[in-house]
């Protein structure tokens, strides 16, 4: 019997039989069988790794204060694509569930609502929050409590960036839209002189026309004539006469707008009334509000670009749109949170992101591997690069957004896709 | 650019001159403001707007303007001013900005909350005067406001209504006395104070490209502003208080930052109530 020796899994063997080529082909055997050990295992894995009746998602959104419009919309995109995927068989069999919690557009309570998430709703990760200046305090709380979060607006660069490894953001930064939108706005109309009017109250609308398109002109060889004192008006201005006066004696070759799509529209309706005839471009804020609609023939050929616009009709963006709808009704139902925004989409790709995380990590959403589990989703997204979603690819190394721009121009009063 | 920009702030200007003379009308006649007066200007730019939705051209759309707000205004008379006669003297200031609220709501009812664009019923021409360029519609509204004014100062000095009008704003019970038949001169004023409302109304939708019905509160208290300059009760006061907010709003944006806009009005605003209460023209003899 000494002489019998136990080989791996239960194998005898004896001295004898221990020339090469047989130590060889036992190895082989041995080897088959932890891959075949691994792949019943891991076939396991597939069928019985969740438990429990529902997999829990938070989203920690401004639902009130002045962000609620956009906020809500957010909710019912994150929403939507719970519901997309509960009708498709939830995740692996198992249901989501979302607990929607009210940042009330403000950093503190944005603090409260990440730990009532995290600590009460027990979620595995959060979708939110909407502002810069909420994610600012609550990045820092999320990697001490380690638990993902995934904003879906913030675009003030380096955020992210500070906040490894738990902070993410599916957002694309203005300053990547408008380098998009003024290298065709460029190739198109022969731009070599440009002027820059701005929105000095609206914020992003601010920092597109004092930051961004100034440094994407000068960087894409336009010179910009307005220099670093652009023509300037407030949100909600009534009439642009005087400013539009001033642009038309500059004599550009076309004009970059900081502006929401409302006073895009008042901005441009002017200067053709008052004869000019200069191409006009902006970026996401500007294809906000209706402006091909109700524009008419004065705001033919303007540019902008987005990661995302209602008017792409690809399968994705269908489904996308016919979910929304459904959850606008069951959720916030109301004028102002009718139609989609880019916001909205970012909310509903970081919903599936977080249920192929759960899919592919082999999270087990048991009560005692809760803490394990949210790290396996900060992990799956650490090195999600190719996402398939909406207008989502998955984050960068430092946790920001990977998406494609879409240069739009108005044509026959529509926003329609640049092409070439 | 400079001359360009001072036909702008004309135009602009001639806006409010239309809102103010309202204003003041009604101030000189019962020494009392109409709040709703804004109200009154928000709304005639919704009529003006609707019929021209309808296809009406722009002359159609005015005169309804300016009949729909006549009438807006001497329901207000009504329904503010003539039963409160005796009550506090705060009374009728009070029901007209509740009275303005409710227009506000009305149309927020009738017309909805989102902005409102005037569609362009007639292609828009463009006039070259040397370095200057008009457009057609600069052209309309500066001929039709100046016309107003011009008409609206002749009426109150040379027509028998008129100098029973100034009759009656030096003294009611006087002019009563005389032969004039008081109800019906301060119902004619508040007419004529709403039709220019109506009118400038119609004007502004054409020079602001869309209308809210909230567009009355700032125009109201611009209105206000340019009857201080120019002085209260001072019907060319007015008109000239309000071109010159108009051409300071305009230079505003053309030569300084636009967030210093308001801040520049409503503080000429305040320098004049405490430095110079009598505006540029002076205040009309007033009742002792």
């Amino acid at each position: 019997m000494s002489e019998k020796q136990v080989g791996p899994y239960g194998l005898t063997t004896t001295q004898e039989e221990g020339d090469a080529m047989e130590s060889r082909a036992r190895m082989m055997i041995a080897l088959l069988c932890v891959m075949g050990l691994g792949l019943l295992t891991a076939g396991e894995l597939r069928a019985q790794a969740i438990a429990g009746k529902e997999v829990r998602i938070g989203a920690a959104l401004c639902i009130t204060g002045h962000g609620a419009n956009v906020g809500k919309r957010e909710a019912i995109g994150a929403q939507a694509a719970v519901d997309v995927i509960n009708a498709e068989g939830g995740v692996n069999g198992v249901p989501l569930k979302l607990f929607i919690e009210d940042t009330a557009s403000n950093p503190q309570e944005a603090v409260n609502v990440v730990r009532k998430l995290t600590a009460d709703h027990k979620v595995l990760a959060i979708v939110g929050p909407h502002y810069s200046s909420e994610a600012e305090a609550t990045f820092p709380l999320g990697n001490q409590l380690k638990i993902v979060q995934i904003c879906v607006a913030s675009s003030k660069p380096g955020l992210s960036a500070a906040n490894r490894p738990y902070a993410f953001r599916n957002t694309l930064t203005e300053d990547k839209i408008g380098d998009a939108v003024v290298k065709a706005f460029k190739k198109r109309y022969n731009i070599k002189k440009a002027a820059i009017m701005t929105d000095i109250k609206d914020a992003v609308s601010k920092s597109v026309g004092t930051v961004v398109l100034p440094e994407a002109f000068k960087a894409n060889g336009i010179e910009v004539i307005t220099g670093t004192d652009p023509v300037t008006f407030q949100t909600n201005d009534t009439q642009f006469t005087a400013q539009i006066t001033k642009l038309k004696a500059m004599n550009p070759d076309g004009v970059g707008l900081g502006a929401l799509g409302p006073d895009a529209l008042n901005i441009i309706t002017e200067a053709r009334r008052q004869g000019m005839t200069q191409p006009f471009m902006g970026t996401a804020p500007l294809m906000e509000g209706e402006v091909p609609q109700k524009g008419g023939k004065a705001v033919e050929g303007t540019f902008s670009g987005t990661i995302w616009d209602r008017s792409d009709d690809s399968p994705k963006s269908q489904k996308f749109k016919a979910a929304y709808e459904k959850a606008w009704q069951k959720l916030y139902t109301g004028e102002f949170t009718k139609l989609p925004d880019y916001y909205a989409v970012n909310a509903y790709d970081a919903v599936f992101m977080i249920a192929e995380a759960i899919k592919k990590k082999g999270v087990t959403n048991k009560p005692e591997d809760l803490q394990k589990d949210r790290e396996r989703i900060m992990e799956y997204f650490s090195t999600l690069r190719t996402f398939d979603g909406v207008a989502s690819k998955g984050f960068n190394e430092v946790g920001d957004g990977i998406k494609d721009v879409q240069v739009y121009e108005i044509k026959g009063g529509m926003w329609v896709a640049v092409k070439d | 650019m400079f001359v360009q920009q001072l036909i702008n702030g004309l135009m602009l200007g001639s806006t409010y001159s239309l809102i103010a003379l309202g204003y003041t009308l009604v101030l000189g006649l019962l020494e009392m403001l109409n709040i709703a007066h804004g109200d009154v200007f928000m709304f005639g730019a919704f009529l003006g707007l609707t019929l021209a939705m309808f296809g009406a051209p722009l002359y159609v759309a005015v005169i309804a303007a300016l009949l729909g707000a006549g009438i807006l205004s001497v329901i207000i008379e009504r329904s503010c001013f003539r039963p409160l006669r005796k009550a506090h003297f705060l009374g009728p200031l009070l029901s007209t900005i509740a009275f303005g609220i409710l227009l506000q709501n009305l149309a927020t009812q009738i017309w909805g909350s989102e902005p409102l664009r005037y569609p362009q019923t007639t292609e828009i021409a463009q006039f070259r005067l040397g370095p200057v360029q008009i457009s057609s519609i600069q052209v309309i509204i500066l001929a039709t406001s100046l016309l107003l004014m011009m008409g609206i100062d002749l009426f109150a000095r040379k027509t028998r209504m008129g100098r029973a009008m100034r009759a009656t704003s030096e003294n009611q019970i006087n002019a009563s006395l005389l032969g004039i038949d008081v109800n019906r001169v301060i119902t004619f004023t508040f007419f004529a104070s709403g039709a220019l409302a109506g009118v400038a109304g119609v004007l502004t939708a054409l020079v602001y490209l869309q209308i809210t019905p909230f567009i009355g509160i700032r125009q109201g208290l611009i209105g206000m502003v340019a009857m201080v300059i120019g002085g209260l009760g001072n019907l060319r006061g007015a008109m000239i208080g309000g071109i010159m907010i108009g051409i300071i709003e305009v230079m505003n944006d053309a030569y300084l930052t636009a967030s210093y806009r308001d801040m520049i009005i409503f503080g000429l605003f305040f320098a004049f109530l405490v430095f110079k209460p009598e505006g540029l023209f002076g205040t009309t003899e007033r009742r002792a």
